[in-house]
C-alpha cells in the first residue's frame, strides 16, 4: 500500500479564534457535550425508569425519573408547581417557577424527597447536600404549554408551525452544579468515566428534564379530558427540545476557567486540523459532508429569532450555506488534501458565521478522529493557576505583549473602551453590567476585563527593568491576578478571550454562545445584548428511544424521505 | 450544615476581596482556606479572625519588607495571605536551600497551604516552623504540635521555613466537606457583602438585560 506523506497542519492562531464576534459564531458539533452524553448513554446501554410520578390536576406533585449505568445510578427528581402567571420570571431574581429540579446521586428514599421537597423548590434559598449534584429550574412557555394541553385533551395533535414557532414546552433558567448550594463538588465526582467530559451532570439532568416535561403535558391533558385526551405522536415529540434561558452569569464562568476554556477550544481546534490534514477523502465521507451540509442549510432555515443582530448573522448563515452547496456540487472533495483546500476557500468565500459551521460540519463524518478528543476536555485549573514568582520580568514583558497585543494597542483613557464594569448586584447575586460613567458601581467591578488590567501591568512594568517577577508582585499586589492570566495564557493558547471585555460595544452575548455551543445548543435566540435563549435536545431521542436508534445523528433536521 | 468546598472558596475569596486584598491575593486566600478546610483544619475561622483584626488595614503595613535578612511588617504583624502568597513566589529560592525567616505573623495556620503550594510545585520537601509546632510538607503532610493551641494561635513571634527531609508528626485527614460555625460564616458573609453593588431600579432594569419579554 503506497504511504500518503500527509503535511501538519497548524491549529489556527489564537489571535483569530479568541475574538469575541468569532466566539459569538460557535456552533454544536460532535465534541458537544451533549451528544457526549447521548453517544456514551446508548454506548453503555443506560436503562431508564420512571419510578415515581405523582402529580395532581392543578399540576402540582412530584416525579423521580433514574438513569441505571453499568456502575451507578443517577434520579433527576422534579416537583412541579402550580405557578401564578405573573410570578413567572427567567430572571435570576425570580422566586418561584413552574418545576424545579435536583440530580441525585443514586436512588432518593421517600426522606430524601421530603427534604428535598423542603429546599428545592426554593432553589438558592434551599440548602442541598452532597448526594444531589445539580440543581435547577423550568418555566413554561406562555405561547405553547396551555395550546398543546388543550389540543391534546381534545384529542387532537397540535400543529408542527406552531411548535416549531418555540422549539420547547418549557425552558430552564438555571441548571447549577457542581459545590453550588450545598451540592457535591465536581472533584467528588470527577473521575467518574460518565462524569469525565464537562457538564455531563447537567446534560443529564437536562435530558431527564425533557422526558419528565413531555409525560408531564400528556398527563395534564389526560386528567383535564381523560376520554378524550391522546399522547403527542412520537414524531411531533421529538421536535419538541427543552429550552433554556441564558443571562450573564455564564460570561464570568469562560473568564474564570481559562485552562477549561483552553481546552474546549484546543480539542476543536485539533480535530478541525486534523481533518484538513487529510490527504484524501474516501466517495463515502464526501457524500456524508454534502448531506451534512444541506441538512445544516434546512437548520439555518429553522432557525427564528427577532433580535436585529441575530437577524443579520442569520442572513448571512443562509447566504453561506447557498454558497456552500453551489461551491460543493463544483469542488472535488476526494484527493488532494480536499478539506484543507475547502476550508481554505471558506476563509474568503464565507462570513464568521458560515467558517464556524464549516468548522462543526467537517467533523461529522469523522467521529473516528474526532470523538476521543472530548476526553481531553476537562481541566483542572489548579494545575496551570499558580505564579511562577521566579520567571523573569522580561519574560513576563515579553508574555504580555504576545497575549494582549491587541490590547496595549487600545487607548484605554478612551470613555468607549472602559464604558462598562461587570458586577454582581446584591439582589440574589444578579451577575450584571453598568455603565462606568452613569451609575456608581465602579466600586464594585470584578476582574472581568484581562485586556485593561494586562495593559495597566504592562505599564508598570516598565519601572521595573529586571529581577524577578516575585518583586514585582510584591510591590504590585493590584497586578496579580492579570500576572496569573497572562502566565496561564503562555502555557494554553485560547485560555484568554482576545478582546475588551469592557467596551461600549461590547455584546455579552458572544461569550454566552461560545460556552453554550460547546453545551451542544441550537438557535441561539439573542433577546437583548446580555440574554438569550437557545434550545437544547430538540429532535433528540428520548431515553427509552437511545437503545433502538441513533443516539448522535440528531442534531440537524433530515432530508426529506431519510430518517 | 455543611458546606461544599467550592462555597468555602468563594466565600472566602469573596470576603478577602471585601476586606480590601487585592483580586489576585484574594483568588488565593479563597484556596488556601478552601485546602485547609478540605484537611479537616480551621481555615475558615483562621480567615474571619484574621480579616477583623486587619480591617482597614494598609497593605504596605501589612506585606513583607526584608531589610534585614528576615520578613517583617511595618505595621508590627505580618498578613499570612500577602507573605503566603510571597512565599510561593519565591518557592525556588526556599527550595535551593535558602531559609525563609519571617518576624511575627498573624494567624499563621493560614501560611500551610501556601507553603504545601511551593513545596508541591518545586517537587521537594519543606518545613514550617514556630513556637510550638512543625509541619513537614513531603509525601504527607505531617503535622507536629509540641505546644497545645499552637496551630491555631492568633499570632506567631517568629516562623521559618526551610527546606529539610520528611518531619514526623500525625498526617493530615482530608475530608470532602467543610463544617463552618455560624457565626464564622456570617462573618465572612459580610465582608463578602462588601463586593455586591446595591441594588437600584436602573441596575434591576438593564444590568441584567431587560429586552424583550422573559415570559412567554
Amino acid at each position: 500500500m503506497q504511504q500518503t506523506d500527509s503535511i501538519r497542519i497548524a491549529p489556527r492562531d489564537p489571535n483569530v479564534v479568541m475574538r469575541l464576534a468569532r466566539l459569538g459564531s460557535f456552533h454544536q458539533s460532535r465534541l458537544s457535550f451533549m451528544r457526549v452524553l447521548l453517544r456514551r448513554l446508548k454506548a453503555e446501554n443506560w436503562q431508564f425508569e420512571r419510578g415515581v410520578f405523582d402529580i395532581d390536576a392543578r399540576g402540582v406533585g412530584r416525579a423521580v425519573y433514574t438513569a441505571h449505568g453499568p456502575h451507578r445510578s443517577y434520579s433527576l427528581i422534579a416537583f412541579a408547581n402550580d405557578l401564578p402567571p405573573e410570578k413567572r420570571s427567567d430572571r435570576v431574581i425570580a422566586t418561584e417557577w413552574d418545576a424545579t429540579f435536583t440530580l441525585f446521586d443514586g436512588i432518593p428514599t421517600r426522606a430524601d424527597l421530603e427534604r428535598l421537597y423542603q429546599n428545592v423548590p426554593r432553589q438558592e434559598a434551599g440548602r442541598i447536600t452532597e448526594t444531589e449534584l445539580s440543581l435547577s429550574r423550568a418555566n413554561r412557555s406562555v405561547r405553547l404549554w396551555d395550546y398543546v394541553v388543550d389540543c391534546l385533551a381534545h384529542g387532537q395533535q397540535p400543529d408542527q408551525g406552531r411548535i416549531d414557532d418555540v422549539g420547547y414546552l418549557m425552558r430552564t433558567t438555571a441548571v447549577y452544579g457542581s459545590g453550588k448550594f450545598g451540592a457535591a463538588d465536581r472533584e467528588t465526582t470527577a473521575e467518574r468515566d460518565e462524569f469525565q467530559a464537562p457538564f455531563q451532570i447537567e446534560m443529564l439532568s437536562v435530558f431527564l428534564t425533557r422526558a419528565f416535561v413531555m409525560d408531564l403535558v400528556e398527563h395534564m391533558a389526560a386528567l383535564r379530558a381523560p376520554e378524550t385526551a391522546v399522547p403527542l405522536a412520537p414524531k411531533l415529540r421529538r421536535r419538541f427540545g427543552i429550552g433554556n434561558s441564558t443571562g450573564l452569569g455564564m460570561a464570568p464562568f469562560i473568564l474564570n476557567h481559562p485552562a477549561l476554556l483552553n481546552n474546549w477550544i484546543a480539542a476543536r481546534e485539533e480535530a478541525l486540523a486534523r481533518i484538513r490534514a487529510l490527504p484524501e477523502a474516501t466517495p463515502e465521507a464526501a457524500q456524508s459532508f454534502c448531506d451534512f451540509a444541506k441538512r445544516a442549510r434546512l437548520h439555518a432555515q429553522s432557525w427564528q429569532s427577532e433580535h436585529p443582530i441575530q437577524i443579520a448573522k442569520l442572513d448571512d448563515l443562509r447566504a453561506d450555506m447557498e454558497a456552500l452547496i453551489a461551491h460543493l456540487a463544483e469542488a472535488d472533495l476526494t484527493g488532494d488534501m480536499p478539506w484543507n483546500r475547502l476550508w481554505l476557500w471558506g476563509e474568503t468565500a464565507l462570513a464568521v458565521e458560515g467558517q464556524e459551521l464549516l468548522a462543526s460540519l467537517l467533523m461529522e463524518p469523522y467521529g473516528d478522529l474526532v470523538d476521543g478528543l472530548s476526553c481531553c476536555m476537562a481541566a483542572d485549573e489548579g494545575a496551570t493557576w499558580r505564579i511562577d514568582g521566579a520567571m523573569q520580568v522580561s519574560d513576563l514583558r515579553a508574555i504580555t505583549q504576545d497575549v494582549y497585543g491587541w490590547a496595549l494597542e487600545i487607548d484605554w483613557a478612551g470613555r468607549d473602551a472602559t464604558a462598562r464594569v461587570w458586577y454582581t448586584s446584591e439582589a440574589k447575586l444578579e451577575p450584571r453590567l453598568g455603565e462606568r460613567f452613569d451609575e456608581p458601581i465602579e466600586p464594585y467591578e470584578q476582574p472581568l476585563c484581562p485586556g485593561r488590567d494586562a495593559a495597566r501591568m504592562f505599564a508598570d512594568l516598565a519601572d521595573f527593568p529586571k529581577g524577578p517577577v516575585a518583586g514585582f508582585l510584591l510591590k504590585h499586589p493590584e497586578h496579580r491576578h492579570v500576572v496569573r492570566r497572562a502566565q496561564i495564557a503562555a502555557r494554553l493558547p485560547y485560555a484568554e478571550i482576545r478582546d475588551n471585555t469592557i467596551d461600549a460595544s461590547v455584546l455579552p452575548i458572544d461569550m454566552l454562545r461560545a460556552k453554550l455551543s460547546f453545551f451542544g445548543a441550537c438557535h441561539f435566540d439573542p433577546r437583548s445584548d446580555r440574554w438569550l435563549r437557545i434550545n437544547m435536545f430538540q429532535h433528540a431521542p428520548f431515553p427509552g428511544e437511545l437503545a433502538g436508534g441513533n443516539a448522535d445523528d440528531w442534531t440537524y433536521p433530515y432530508l426529506e424521505g431519510r430518517a | 450544615m455543611t458546606w461544599s468546598l467550592n462555597e468555602i472558596e468563594g466565600l472566602s475569596r469573596k470576603a478577602a476581596r471585601g476586606a480590601g486584598l487585592s483580586w489576585g491575593l484574594a483568588e488565593e486566600a479563597g484556596k488556601a482556606t478552601r485546602w485547609l478546610c478540605a484537611a479537616g483544619l480551621p481555615g475558615a475561622e483562621a480567615l474571619a479572625g484574621l480579616l477583623r483584626q486587619n480591617d482597614g488595614a494598609e497593605y504596605e503595613t501589612l506585606c513583607p519588607l526584608d531589610d534585614t535578612g528576615t520578613w517583617a511588617a511595618k505595621g508590627g504583624a505580618l498578613c499570612p495571605l500577602i507573605s503566603g502568597a510571597a512565599i510561593c513566589d519565591h518557592a525556588k529560592d526556599i527550595a535551593e536551600g535558602k531559609a525563609l525567616e519571617l518576624g511575627e505573623t498573624s494567624f499563621p495556620l493560614l501560611l500551610l497551604p501556601y507553603v504545601a503550594a511551593a513545596a508541591q510545585d518545586n517537587e521537594t520537601t519543606l518545613t514550617l516552623e514556630w513556637p510550638g509546632l512543625t509541619v513537614s510538607f513531603g509525601a504527607e503532610t505531617c503535622i507536629n504540635q509540641t505546644i497545645p493551641g499552637a496551630l491555631d494561635r492568633d499570632s506567631a513571634a517568629g516562623v521559618r521555613i526551610t527546606s529539610a527531609p520528611d518531619g514526623d508528626g500525625t498526617p493530615l485527614a482530608p475530608v470532602t466537606r467543610g463544617d463552618i460555625t455560624p457565626e464564622i460564616a456570617q462573618i465572612l458573609t459580610e465582608f463578602a457583602h462588601r463586593t455586591y453593588a446595591p441594588d437600584t431600579a436602573q441596575s434591576r432594569l438593564a444590568g441584567a438585560g431587560a429586552g424583550l419579554s422573559d415570559n412567554d
